[in-house]
């Protein structure tokens, strides 16, 4: 965000001609009740400049304005080389920017072509057309499996597939990259390793992985953003190999971040070890949402309410649902056997959620940062596998973690 | 609007006039407020479910509720087509006359499974922030279905701080038909839906009255009546004629609201015995357990999922709704519960008049009485 001067209060708005910090906007857009930032500008004169290509946002006709000048994308050549903006939960595309009331500094990228997955890899049926047809109308979406040792063999073998492939993303992030070379790197190692992405196509979902920068809680589409040094982003991954899935997500640092992030993601951490701790047969699925928002509101965080962790297994996500905030009534106690994920999303400011045009990404509602955590875990007779745990051969990016 | 000349651009104004101020942004509670300015702190709406079978006269109820002169603004969700279309036809009684407005409401097709709320929760709350007020919606269900994933589905926790809550369940019954629906079904495994509607209802609407003969100074309908509360002995049951009802009392109920006073007096001074007579031993029934003595909050959570979770004693329950003596507290506790979906809150401070006693009212099948008598015991502080 530019430093604002030191005479007149920041409204953290640039301007919409030349990127200066704004004090003035146009009279119509407030009259309209029209965004903010596409209003704001730093003096008469750029006002008056752009007012030829301004006023159609009045009567709806213009798009708002792209980047400024000095964008964050890679050049991507004209007319953009295919590379447009998702809608409609990736069902459509759009040369434009789309109109929203944004809550914090980031925006939507363009995000490339459909990455292609060879036709002997076995894929999920929602590969095809986007829509899944099996999970919707499985009885699993109301009785929690318990896994027979053939299926829980499986699944230790995806769950590894999964966590190196995430490890691979973890190598590369560091400023300078975009979040959509992280899925190519995910999209190939999942490839490589004779697994399915199982976020690609489903429910139309448009990449292989979600990229989740700052303030996006969860389901970032990965685009053409450039990673810039303080950013922290979470790559979440999910493998579809012999049958069955596994789901695992961590947030990582890039370049240098301030001290309020290091917390943030440093407590969603232990939010996560913590529930995870408590894992054994006879638990309630409830207690975990206890056991998490009493860890993140100690630290002063706030825990999102509106996804939650899954059961996982033959199905993408399935029974039991499990909140991760507190006084929650989800059903059931755990059993050995059953597999399941733990995701919580950790929010700096406040829990709401909010969410973008492309009908996926879900953004803080205060536009301040937040963190998560995942793995797939199984219950076992006497406690907790962790499923997708870090190998020895993980990259070591969390300085509090044991090796 | 001033007519000023559109290649000339207006005079800026400084930002900070706006009275938006986006450096410390407004909590999602604040926005809610800008959207609907005439409510002081918005109170989430309520949701009454609509069942009952086809002719039974859930439209006449819906058009005599959309087209009442009562001032307020309702949203009727009719659900026809169910969700693989994806979207819900709803009308609401808008504007001046009361005409009424037709709008799509559409279901977010996704990520079904790890979002918290159904998609259909997400549908009713976007459509409340589109309307500048809305007093009350109706969700009229298909004529077979059950109401009960339909309540699990709008019974959000209190946490989610949702716009929606769930008000109440109501049944509409033809009393002409309703004998033979009760008897073609009493076997009640096979064709549930007359026992369902009726046992998950909050108000059972006795529709047709004028049908049923009134030369017998209608004990008919006293019978039907006591048939319904054989099934469902919590639920008030209103004689209609063209399903003409106050709307104040079908509305606004709360049935789910662990505060609302009303339920829980009510519980606690029914002396008589709310448990009925078990007519089949497959029936759908109603049973009330009472125990003086204070039980131990863990103990009576284990209690009530061994009941609910594990369908434990092979009983099958529908209902529950209780008060709880919670040992080591001060606070009458209320238990409430819909098919396995429970909860067990603190509600308020004992009065020092009142007798403090656990009452708990189950509906179900295959109930016994025995069992949960003596089963309780073992949640006793003090056996």
């Amino acid at each position: 965000m530019a430093g604002g001067s030191d005479a007149v209060e920041n409204t953290g708005l640039s301007c919409v001609r030349c990127g200066k910090p704004a004090h003035l906007q146009c009279p119509k857009c407030v009259q309209l009740k029209l965004p903010r930032e596409d209003a704001a500008f730093c003096s008469q004169d750029c006002f008056k400049a752009s007012w030829s290509s301004h006023k159609s946002v009045h009567s709806g006709t213009k798009p708002s304005s792209p980047a400024p000048e000095n964008s964050s994308e890679r050049n991507l050549g004209p007319p953009n080389d295919g590379w447009l903006y998702c809608l409609r939960k990736g069902q459509s595309r759009t040369p434009k920017v789309p109109h929203f009331d944004w809550t914090g500094p980031l925006r939507p990228y363009p995000i490339s072509q459909k990455r292609f997955v060879p036709n002997h890899i076995d894929q999920p049926d929602w590969a095809i057309d986007g829509i899944p047809k099996i999970e919707p109308n499985s009885d699993l979406q109301h009785v929690v499996e318990i896994k027979t040792p053939e299926q829980i063999k499986r699944m230790r073998e995806t769950c590894r597939i999964a966590r190196e492939v995430l490890d691979a993303a973890a190598r590369i992030v560091r400023p300078g990259i975009t979040t959509d070379e992280i899925d190519a790197v995910v999209h190939e190692a999942t490839i490589s390793a004779g697994g399915y992405p199982s976020p690609l196509n489903y429910h139309f979902f448009p990449k292989s992985c979600c990229t989740s920068v700052n303030e996006i809680i969860c389901h970032g589409i990965p685009d053409a953003r450039i990673l810039e040094d303080g950013d922290i982003v979470n790559v979440d991954v999910t493998v579809y190999y012999k049958g069955v899935h596994a789901d695992l997500n961590e947030t990582y640092f890039v370049g240098n971040v301030d001290e309020a992030s290091k917390r943030l993601v440093q407590c969603t951490y232990e939010c996560l070890d913590k529930a995870i701790a408590a894992v054994k047969p006879g638990v309630r699925f409830r207690e975990m949402g206890e056991i998490i928002s009493r860890h993140a509101s100690m630290s002063g965080f706030s825990v999102v309410k509106s996804y939650c962790g899954h059961g996982i297994g033959e199905l993408f996500h399935c029974a039991p649902n499990i909140p991760h905030y507190a006084k929650n009534k989800a059903v059931g106690v755990m059993k050995a056997g059953q597999t399941f994920t733990i995701e919580p999303m950790i929010n700096s400011g406040v829990w709401r959620d909010r969410t973008w045009p492309d009908g996926w990404t879900s953004v803080t509602a205060d536009g301040k940062r937040s963190a998560q955590f995942e793995h797939t875990l199984l219950v076992t007779d006497t406690g907790v596998e962790v499923l997708s745990a870090r190998l020895p051969s993980s990259p070591k990016v969390f300085p509090w973690a044991s090796p | 609007m001033e007519p000023y000349d559109d290649e000339e651009p207006p005079l800026a104004i400084a930002i900070d006039d706006v009275v938006e101020d986006k450096t410390t942004p407004p909590s999602l509670v604040e926005q809610r407020d800008n959207l609907r300015p005439d409510l002081p702190e918005a109170q989430p709406v309520g949701v009454t479910v609509i069942t009952g079978y086809l002719g039974a006269g859930k439209s006449t109820l819906v058009s005599s509720i959309l087209n009442g002169q009562h001032g307020k603004k309702i949203a009727v969700i009719l659900n026809e087509f169910g969700e693989e279309i994806g979207v819900e036809r709803a009308m609401i009684n808008e504007g001046e006359g009361g005409a009424l407005v037709e709008e799509w409401v559409e279901l977010a097709n996704g990520c079904i499974c790890c979002t918290v709320k159904h998609s259909l929760v997400q549908a009713l709350e976007q459509l409340i922030e589109r309307k500048e007020r809305l007093d009350h919606i109706l969700l009229e269900t298909t004529g077979l279905a059950n109401p009960a994933p339909l309540a699990s589905v709008l019974w959000l926790d209190d946490q989610l701080e949702s716009d929606v809550r769930l008000d109440s369940i109501i049944t509409v019954v033809d009393a002409k038909n309703l004998r033979y629906q009760l008897e073609s079904n009493h076997d009640s495994s096979s064709f549930p839906e007359a026992y369902n509607q009726i046992a998950f209802a909050d108000v059972v609407i006795l529709n047709k009255v004028d049908l049923v003969s009134s030369d017998d100074s209608g004990v008919a309908l006293k019978d039907l009546e006591k048939d319904i509360h054989n099934i469902n002995s919590l639920a008030t049951i209103i004689r209609s004629v063209r399903c003409q009802v106050d709307l104040s009392i079908i509305l606004d109920r709360r049935a789910y609201d662990v505060t609302h006073a009303t339920h829980l007096e009510a519980l606690l001074k029914e002396n008589r015995n709310l448990s009925t007579s078990d007519l089949h031993d497959s029936g759908v029934r109603t049973l009330c357990i009472s125990e003086p003595k204070e039980v131990h909050l863990e103990k009576a959570r284990v209690w009530i999922e061994e009941l609910l979770w594990d369908k434990k004693y092979g009983m099958d329950v529908y209902r529950c709704k209780g008060i709880l003596n919670i040992g080591n507290s001060d606070q009458l506790h209320t238990l409430q519960a819909v098919r396995e979906v429970y909860e067990i809150v603190p509600t308020r401070k004992w009065r020092n008049d009142e007798d403090r006693v656990n009452k708990i009212v189950f509906i179900g099948r295959s109930l016994n009485e025995e069992i949960l008598v003596n089963t309780i015991k073992a949640t006793l502080c003090n056996p």
